[in-house]
């Protein structure tokens, strides 16, 4: 196995907050780059202020979200609105492989930091911008967080059951592998570029065209088509049953019942999905159910006559998986070649999964503030130069002064001095 | 057409199904020559609808139009001897390999990792699957949905009445893929570098763990679940300005008094000036309206006495925005509200998508001019622009074994060999 990883000497200057940009930076330091994470007190990345946060503990540096998505990274306080400020931000520019932001256009123009005003101070520099709309067009500085953008891009539309509003995703889905993943991908393809040529780019990514981008057939149906495809719950047409089914109920410990917040109390119920595409797999979901009469209807014999019979087929199954622990019909089934998986809380997926645990997805990471808490690890591993999260996250403007000495050359009376005029703040 | 393309010095064997394509479709329109090798019955991709005008052919799947772009396609069968022999010749002029059978099963073929690296010592095997390479599941079934199951992503989609909700369109397929090709990237990189080759294991399971955004870290850090509450909405308040709104002709989605977005007020005051805000500038609504954000909101939940005293005069503000709302169409709603820097966003749907005066003034869309269909077809178009080396969809998606007097010509293949090959059922 190589000692060195792939982005060892890769400088990268993240002047992102909230979700896209920083995730994919923490994917660069994960596998070897090295991060340094703009902020400041005037203008702190808004995860910071958001739950989670550990018991009894407050403050900008214990945001379970906000810490989650920086790893690794060095903090750097620098106020961007007075002039000084934004001459340190070129200095690091300069000193940048890989720049990485997701502002609006207009508040990127006002800070300076287009790529225009890059290439001035970095002519090699790869840049990459992940606004909401793109840096340009007549919506260019329209406003949304993932809250909005699921709803804007179409993900609502399409998701769930369609006797339902169009209730979205549970999360902000579009920002946490589809964004950055795209973004990551273009980053490291015009890394490859730079490295044979020497010459640097400009990266954008519009979060709307990017999370459109992976609804294509929805689209496609309609350009060529003319058809709006609309929600149609957990059935998909090559499959039956192809939905999550009930499971026994868990009674939850006491003190999961008391004096907790009523906005998130623990769910009792539990679900498994379960998917028969072929007749061998309808075999093993029958075998597995003991074979009852019902399965020996005919009508249930072809995918076909599953698909005209899915309610009474669902109604079936859910009376057999609902007296059953979740993750007993799970094993059953498996073990009769049937796709099937719990549907898994946080809980399950952080304590009890077996699976996860001998790969290590989660990562726990020692925080001076947060103490030790859960990360996820990278969503893809190298046999031979694993990344790997090699620290917690910053506190705000932890190295700032590391950063200014080290990386930017300072020496201490300049750094003192930009500190008096709260220019690093 | 000078090729400017990222990746025109890279060559991609794709032996993957369903769960790979979008992976190939990245790599290809960023420019990697791409080789979709079909099993002879072809791809399980073109027998995935919607189709074009519905007419159900193998060669006529939007699905699969839409994952195949900029590529080719050969046919080969993998389970015979002399498809095997002819898969190594291949494999010897290919930078990448992309696969998604069960673990094992390729070495099983003579075709594992070790075995192509004896062929090609740098060669970066991406191999994609529900749970990965190894662990206790990692010969488990899956499809799609297992994988939003076990990754805890399901759990918090939907109405917390319903099952939880599966995301619309394989994005367990989708977010895999995008991994994987993260990954090939940063293998090819290295390689680039040290000339090292390696394996990349994606998990679909591990893919998708970080869509749960903060549920592990609330469970880990407070022993709280986030669980299914369908519309954002706070336990028995209806709070106003906080989820769906029915509107003339579909939906809109809002998120007012949160930060970041201009405040309640700046909403009260556009219901003012189109003489629609009925009794909300009157006592108790409007002094509620000044303060009402997500901080009271918070504070109130967990206060039986507030909620009592809320629950009207909020249900009267939800009342009289709904009613305000309704008049209007989406689109007239998002730009105004977004010209107020009110955070509200349409609910689009893939109509209003293929109408979208943002996408359309970019450019997102794409035509690809299908010559045999006797039509161009509109394609969803680059999820990223890069400035250099553009993504872009170099050609129409491939017919089946398309490409293979053209493939297995470049490997030394003759037409009489093809031939032969062709009479055994090989390709």
């Amino acid at each position: 196995m190589s000692e060195k990883l792939p982005l060892e000497g890769v400088k990268v200057a993240d002047f992102s907050w909230f979700g896209v940009g920083p995730i994919t930076a923490r994917l660069l330091g994960a596998f070897g780059a090295q991060v340094v994470r703009v902020e400041s007190e005037s203008r702190p990345d808004g995860l910071r202020s958001l739950a989670p946060f550990p018991p009894d503990k407050t403050g900008y540096n214990v945001s379970g979200w906000f810490n989650n998505y920086n790893p690794g990274k060095l903090s750097l306080s620098l106020n961007l609105n007075l002039p000084k400020g934004r001459e340190i931000a070129y200095r690091l520019v300069r000193w940048a492989d890989i720049f990485v932001n997701n502002f609006t256009p207009s508040v990127v123009e006002r800070w300076g930091l287009t790529y225009d005003d890059l290439v001035k101070v970095n002519p090699d520099i790869i840049a990459a911008y992940t606004p909401m709309q793109g840096l340009d067009g007549p919506r260019r500085d329209y406003l949304g967080f993932g809250a909005v953008l699921g709803p804007v891009a179409g993900y609502n539309h399409l998701s769930g059951f369609p006797d339902r509003e169009p209730v979205g995703l549970g999360t902000n889905y579009p920002d946490y592998v589809v964004n950055p993943g795209h973004t990551l991908v273009a980053i490291l393809a015009a890394l490859r570029y730079r490295r044979k040529t020497g010459r640097g780019q400009r990266i954008e990514l519009a979060q709307i065209e990017s999370s459109v981008s992976a609804l294509g057939p929805a689209l496609m149906d309609y350009t060529v088509n003319g058809r709006v495809q609309t929600r149609a719950g957990n059935r998909v047409p090559n499959a039956a049953p192809h939905n999550a089914f009930p499971c026994q109920r868990v009674a939850l410990p006491l003190w999961l019942e008391l004096g907790l917040d009523a906005l998130e109390r623990p769910g009792a119920d539990r679900w498994c999905a379960i998917a028969v595409f072929t007749d061998e797999q309808w075999q093993g979901l029958c075998e597995a159910m003991g074979n009852p009469d019902w399965c020996r209807d005919e009508k249930f014999a072809t995918l076909l006559g599953r698909k005209q019979n899915e309610d009474e087929l669902e109604r079936r199954i859910g009376e057999w998986t609902r007296d059953k622990p979740a993750h007993d019909v799970m094993d059953l089934l498996q073990a009769h070649g049937v796709p099937a998986g719990a549907v898994q809380t946080a809980q399950d997926v952080l304590d009890n999964d077996e699976h996860l645990k001998e790969r290590g997805y989660y990562v726990y990471l020692e925080h001076p503030e947060a103490g030790l808490t859960a990360y996820d690890g990278p969503g893809f591993r190298l046999s031979k130069t694993p990344g790997r999260l090699r620290s917690a996250a910053p506190c705000l403007g932890e190295h700032t002064f590391e950063v200014c000495k080290d990386i930017l050359q300072m020496d201490d009376g300049e750094i003192a001095d930009l500190v008096a005029e709260q220019v690093l703040f | 057409m000078t090729d400017d393309s990222a990746l025109n010095d890279i060559r991609v064997l794709d032996i993957s199904g369903e769960i790979g394509l979008y992976c190939a479709k990245l790599l290809a329109d960023l420019g990697a020559d791409v080789i979709k090798v079909e099993p002879p019955e072809g791809h399980p991709g073109r027998r995935s609808g919607p189709f074009y005008h519905d007419e159900i052919d193998p060669e006529k799947s939007l699905y699969f139009f839409n994952l195949t772009t900029s590529q080719r396609s050969i046919t080969l069968s993998l389970q015979n001897p002399d498809g095997r022999a002819l898969f190594k010749r291949l494999a010897a002029t290919a930078d990448v390999v992309v696969e998604s059978f069960p673990p094992g099963h390729l070495d099983s073929l003579g075709l594992g990792y070790e075995h192509l690296c004896r062929i090609r010592p740098d060669i970066i095997l991406a191999s994609i699957t529900g749970f990965g390479q190894w662990g206790p599941h990692s010969h488990y079934q899956w499809c799609d949905l297992v994988g939003l199951a076990m990754s805890g992503v399901m759990w918090l989609a939907g109405e917390p009445d319903d099952p939880p909700n599966r995301i619309y369109g394989n994005q367990g397929y989708i977010s895999a893929s995008i991994q994987a090709a993260s990954g090939i990237l940063m293998a090819l990189y290295h390689r680039d570098v040290t000339g090292e080759g390696q394996q990349v294991d994606v998990s679909m399971q591990e893919a998708l763990a970080l869509a749960q955004e903060t549920a592990a870290q609330t469970w880990d850090m407070q022993k709280v679940l986030r669980r299914r509450i369908g519309a954002w909405r706070v336990p028995m308040l209806q709070v106003p300005g906080i989820g769906n709104y029915a509107c003339k002709d579909g939906y809109v989605f809002c998120y007012l008094g949160t930060p970041g977005g201009a405040p309640w007020p700046v909403m009260l005051d556009w219901m003012i000036e189109e003489g629609e805000a009925q009794d909300l500038t009157e006592e108790p609504y409007f002094s509620l309206i000044q303060e009402l954000g997500l901080p009271l909101i918070t504070q109130s939940v967990a206060d039986a006495e507030a909620i009592e005293r809320l629950a009207a005069p909020l249900a009267r503000i939800h009342e009289v925005l709904s009613d305000f709302l309704g008049r209007r169409t989406k689109v007239e709603i998002y730009d105004e509200a977004q010209r107020r820097r009110l955070l509200i966003g349409m609910v689009s749907t893939p109509k209003d998508l293929v109408e979208d005066v943002q996408l359309n003034y970019r450019r997102y869309f794409q035509d690809v001019a299908h010559l045999e269909l006797g039509e161009t077809l509109r394609y969803p178009g680059a999820p990223v622009h890069l400035s250099e080396t553009p993504w872009r969809i170099r050609r129409r998606p491939p017919f089946l074994g398309e490409h293979n007097a053209e493939v297995y010509g470049e490997v030394g293949i003759g037409p009489d060999e093809l031939l032969t090959l062709t009479g055994a059922g090989v390709i």
